[in-house]
């Protein structure tokens, strides 16, 4: 099937480019604006939904497309299909309602940290909604990676926290390591097939056809699930999502439920046109996903603390979605994910809510509050039928869809025992998933009213707590409940859940269905979706199912008490936790080997290298000193007196009893050395030599107060040879290259450069300047000067924090 | 050095004027004949230097020096990005002829003369602040 023709919409790119622009707002004048930086954040997330709402749809798909690096075939490259339209509006929809809910949530905390938090939660939007729409690989990997940093600042948001910034440094360093293979998977992508453009491949079969059969291909692959299982927590790398629930929760609800660990689920479903037919991508989806789904759901049961369950019931879905894709089941991807970031976001908003209540999570000592809380007590209801997928909510539509998916899977034709091995564990984890939400809402809302903990802290929950959290917004509401009268903290989740029960009471008519295949990533499917199942296995895997979550509910006290239920907590982040610090150990041990901090080792090793260089790059050209061709007869009588004053100047150098006269002596040699160049005519160079020996002996006498004494007595005889031995090879070989430079054969070379066509001429036809060196540096080779001086910036910077905080350590001693 | 040294501060009343003239004439001459926003900016900051020496550090201090660094960073970027906007490659310069012969390129080389002044003042100062 053809693709849908792309027209250009110059839109397109405004509704990534808003949330950044809120974000720089934020970033810049958030102190300035206050509570209205919200607002700002809030307006460019209506804004980008209205955009991506309004884009032209029907058979024709919005496009954007801008040279980056065209030298090495890169775009800024955006794509609307719908797949990937439907994840920018999730992203810009759900992140309407978090922000409206931020905005009130937020309002009792430090005011000195909401800056950073809207700048960050702002930038994530932007690139959450770069990463649905880009069509260039490297350009999902640049919005990829700016998620995982963003979503570092907002998970530490109370960096005062030990906690805190354990969780987002954890986060950090796996979704980090992982974007980091990503970046090497989707390199290997480009080498194999030539072009970054993720439709360009899955467009063309020829060049699927020359993906999958390459033998790198597998290599590829297994580097971009790297990227997607660590950024999707899916075993073994799921551990940093239940740590990273230290998060203020309207960041827990958007990033860790709704939409980044999305991204690489997004990312399978972007991949599937294009691996889909490599034998690993199926057994490998489906058992990593099959056990992340299980581990999820098990470790949900046990939970204590309202975040904790969902966080685990979060990685439980995501590990159902990588299952969903190694089956190929994309008809259906886009209803899950919207069915999962529905109730899993308005059960997070719920918590919120909960813990700002009574200043708890933990399970155990709430209950009762359906008297207080009404409204979100409806919402979490909506949420937790859906969750359990019970009719008529969309969740039971979504279930009914994937075990009617598996049934009648092409992949596992033939294959019954592997094909009742994946409904059985797809039950149990549906029957866990629903004793849980049942397990959400009775031990919250039904019951009786437990006491009000004073403070809030729940030292015994699960370590996924931030019991401190309470406290920090502690002194901004008096009555506990202050901010509950605020209509945007219960707006936001009923706005999520209702939608939940619109659209599965809209299964009963064919919209639902029609909605859900238009969203899809591969809609050409045949798929059939209604809230009125004909009486089959589906329907009875789903009764099943209830029935398996009845009995674990009224069994939860004996299953806890399971020996099963202890073993092993967290020990796959405490081995990755004890790998970064031997990692650390390693690098400390080999810099203090190589970078000892001796200069003079250091200059060594640098002297050294460079005649070792430049004989293998001789070697490689076929030069030696044999062809040196040089003679000095045109050498006029004042430039023979130069060199004599620079010999002198020489020796006085090296035999100065003190720096300053060092000092003075290399200054003379390198004035001498620019009069060299009025000899040979070459302005350019005198000026510049002329300007940097000036500016380095302004250099040398600010620091020649701070240097040790000069010269220095404690070098032995041997290492006085060495050092001699070291400058004549180093001096040899300069000389050497010099003389070479002016041999016929690299004259020619040089000498293209004035040649009609060459440099000269293309300086003056392309910057305008006769000028070459300059038009060289600023406009032809301006992406090299663009590395070098940013290098110098930071250069700069780090001189700058070095010194100052060196002052500020003495200062304070 | 004394920073008090009447002479040093006579002279510089002169020399740095004059020094930042010469430098306004190699930064735009650079496009043709020898010259360019390196060496220009290398010019302010000695005719920064020799302020610094002559009136003390104090007054030199007052400038975040870092922030022309950033600054000029951004313009240069900036420079680059524009072309971008307008459907062209990163760092697609081209030739301005209205109101005067002017290549874009030259935002660029403001850029790097910026950094140039920005990097070694900021170095000049602190190491300067060392001292006491």
């Amino acid at each position: 099937m053809p693709p849908p023709p792309t027209i250009e919409v110059n839109a397109l790119p405004l509704a990534l480019a808003l949330p950044f622009a809120a974000a720089a707002i934020a970033a810049g004048f958030g102190r300035r604006l206050g509570r209205a930086t919200g607002w700002i954040v809030f307006a460019a997330a209506a804004a980008s939904t209205a955009i991506l709402a309004g884009l032209p749809g029907h058979g024709e798909v919005a496009g954007f497309r801008v040279p980056w690096l065209p030298a090495i075939g890169v775009d800024f490259a955006l794509r609307a299909d719908p797949f990937g339209r439907f994840f920018a509006l999730l992203v810009s929809g759900v992140g309407i309602f978090i922000v409206l809910y931020a905005i009130a949530y937020m309002a009792g905390e430090d005011a000195r940290r909401m800056p950073r938090f809207w700048a960050a939660l702002a930038a994530f939007m932007g690139a959450m909604i770069g990463i649905a729409l880009s069509d260039d690989l490297l350009l999902l990997f640049l919005f990829w990676e700016i998620t995982s940093l963003s979503s570092f600042l907002l998970i530490g948001h109370h960096d005062d926290d030990p906690k805190a910034r354990a969780g987002a440094l954890l986060a950090l360093q796996v979704t980090g390591l992982g974007g980091l293979v990503l970046a090497l998977g989707i390199l290997l992508v480009a080498q194999i097939t030539g072009t970054f453009s993720m439709s360009g491949i899955a467009s063309s079969p020829a060049q699927v056809a020359a993906l999958l059969s390459s033998p790198l291909a597998p290599a590829a692959l297994a580097c971009i699930l790297v990227g997607v299982f660590t950024k999707s927590a899916q075993f073994p790398f799921h551990f940093w999502l239940p740590r990273a629930m230290v998060a203020p929760t309207p960041v827990s609800a958007y990033l860790h439920a709704a939409t980044m660990v999305k991204a690489g689920v997004f990312l399978l479903g972007r991949m599937l046109p294009l691996f889909g037919g490599l034998p690993m991508w199926t057994p490998t989806l489906v058992i990593v996903g099959s056990i992340t789904m299980l581990l999820g759901a098990w470790k949900a049961f046990h939970e204590t603390d309202l975040k904790a369950i969902l966080a685990r019931t979060t990685g439980s879905t995501l590990g159902f979605l990588t299952l969903l894709y190694g089956l190929g089941a994309a008809e259906q991807d886009a209803l899950q994910m919207l069915n999962h970031a529905l109730y899993k976001g308005a059960l997070f908003l719920v918590a919120g809510i909960v813990d700002h209540r009574v200043h708890t999570r933990d399970l155990r000592k709430l209950g009762g509050l359906r008297g207080e809380l009404p409204l979100p007590f409806l919402a979490a209801t909506l949420a937790a039928l859906s969750m359990a997928g019970v009719p008529p909510m969309l969740g039971f539509l979504a279930k009914e869809s994937f075990y009617a998916g598996i049934l009648h899977n092409e992949l596992l034709a033939g294959q019954p025992l592997v094909r009742w091995a994946i409904l059985l564990a797809c039950l149990a984890a549906n029957a866990l998933v629903a004793a849980v939400a049942a397990k959400f809402v009775i031990g919250t809302f039904l019951g009786e009213r437990k006491g009000t903990p004073v403070g809030g802290h729940d030292g015994a929950g699960s370590h996924a707590t931030a019991g401190h959290h309470a406290d920090d917004h502690g002194g901004g509401h008096g009555g506990g409940g202050a901010h509950i009268e605020s209509p945007p903290l219960w707006i936001s989740p009923l706005a999520l859940a209702a939608p939940a029960l619109a659209l599965g009471l809209l299964g009963a008519t064919s919209f639902t269905g029609h909605l859900a295949t238009a969203i899809a990533s591969r809609p050409e499917h045949d798929f059939h979706l209604s809230l009125l199942p004909g009486i089959g296995l589906p329907l009875g895997l789903s009764l099943a199912g209830f029935l398996l979550a009845f009995v674990l509910w009224s069994m939860r006290t004996r299953i806890a008490a399971l020996p099963a239920a202890h073993a092993a907590h967290h020990s796959l982040d405490r081995l990755w936790e004890r790998g970064i610090a031997n990692l650390a150990v390693l690098g400390e041990a080999l810099s203090s080997r190589w970078q000892n901090g001796s200069l003079r080792r250091y200059f060594i090793t640098t002297l050294l290298a460079v005649p070792v260089l430049s004989w293998l790059a001789l070697a490689k050209v076929g030069l030696s000193y044999r062809d040196i061709a040089v003679s000095l007869t045109n050498l006029p009588w004042f430039g023979l007196f130069l060199c004599v004053l620079l010999g002198i100047a020489t020796v006085t150098a090296v035999s100065a009893t003190n720096r300053l006269q060092a000092a003075i002596a290399t200054t003379t040699i390198g004035f001498i050395v620019s009069m060299l160049f009025v000899v040979y005519r070459s302005p350019d160079i005198l000026l510049t030599q002329i300007l940097i020996e000036t500016v380095s002996t302004i250099f040398v006498l600010l620091v020649l107060l701070f240097m040790p004494a000069f010269p220095q007595r404690d070098m032995d005889r041997s290492s006085q040879l060495v050092a001699m031995g070291v400058a004549t090879v180093f001096s040899l070989a300069i000389t050497v290259l010099l003389l070479l430079s002016m041999t016929p054969g690299l004259r020619e070379e040089a000498n293209i450069a004035v040649r009609p066509g060459g440099l000269l001429s293309l300086a003056l036809e392309k910057g305008g300047g006769a000028n070459a060196v300059n038009v060289i540096i600023v406009d032809i080779r301006s992406l090299d000067t663009n590395g070098e001086i940013t290098v110098l910036v930071g250069v700069g910077l780090c001189i700058y924090g070095l010194l100052r905080a060196r002052r500020a350590r003495s200062t304070a001693a | 050095m004394n920073a008090e040294s009447p002479i040093l501060r006579t002279v510089a009343g002169y020399a740095i004027p004059f020094t930042l003239l010469v430098a306004l004439r190699i930064f735009f001459q650079g496009h043709d004949e020898p010259g360019g926003g390196f060496i220009a900016g290398v010019l302010v900051a000695s005719a920064g230097a020799i302020h610094l020496l002559s009136y003390g550090v104090e007054r030199a201090a007052r400038i975040r020096w870092w922030r022309v660094a950033v600054i000029g960073l951004l313009v240069s970027v900036c420079n680059g990005i524009w072309p971008m906007l307008l459907g062209h490659p990163y760092m697609d310069n081209e030739i301005l002829h209205w109101p005067v012969h002017l290549p874009t390129a030259t935002f660029f080389d403001l850029g790097v003369m910026l950094i140039v002044v920005g990097t070694l003042m900021t170095i000049f100062v602190e190491l300067s602040l060392e001292r006491r």
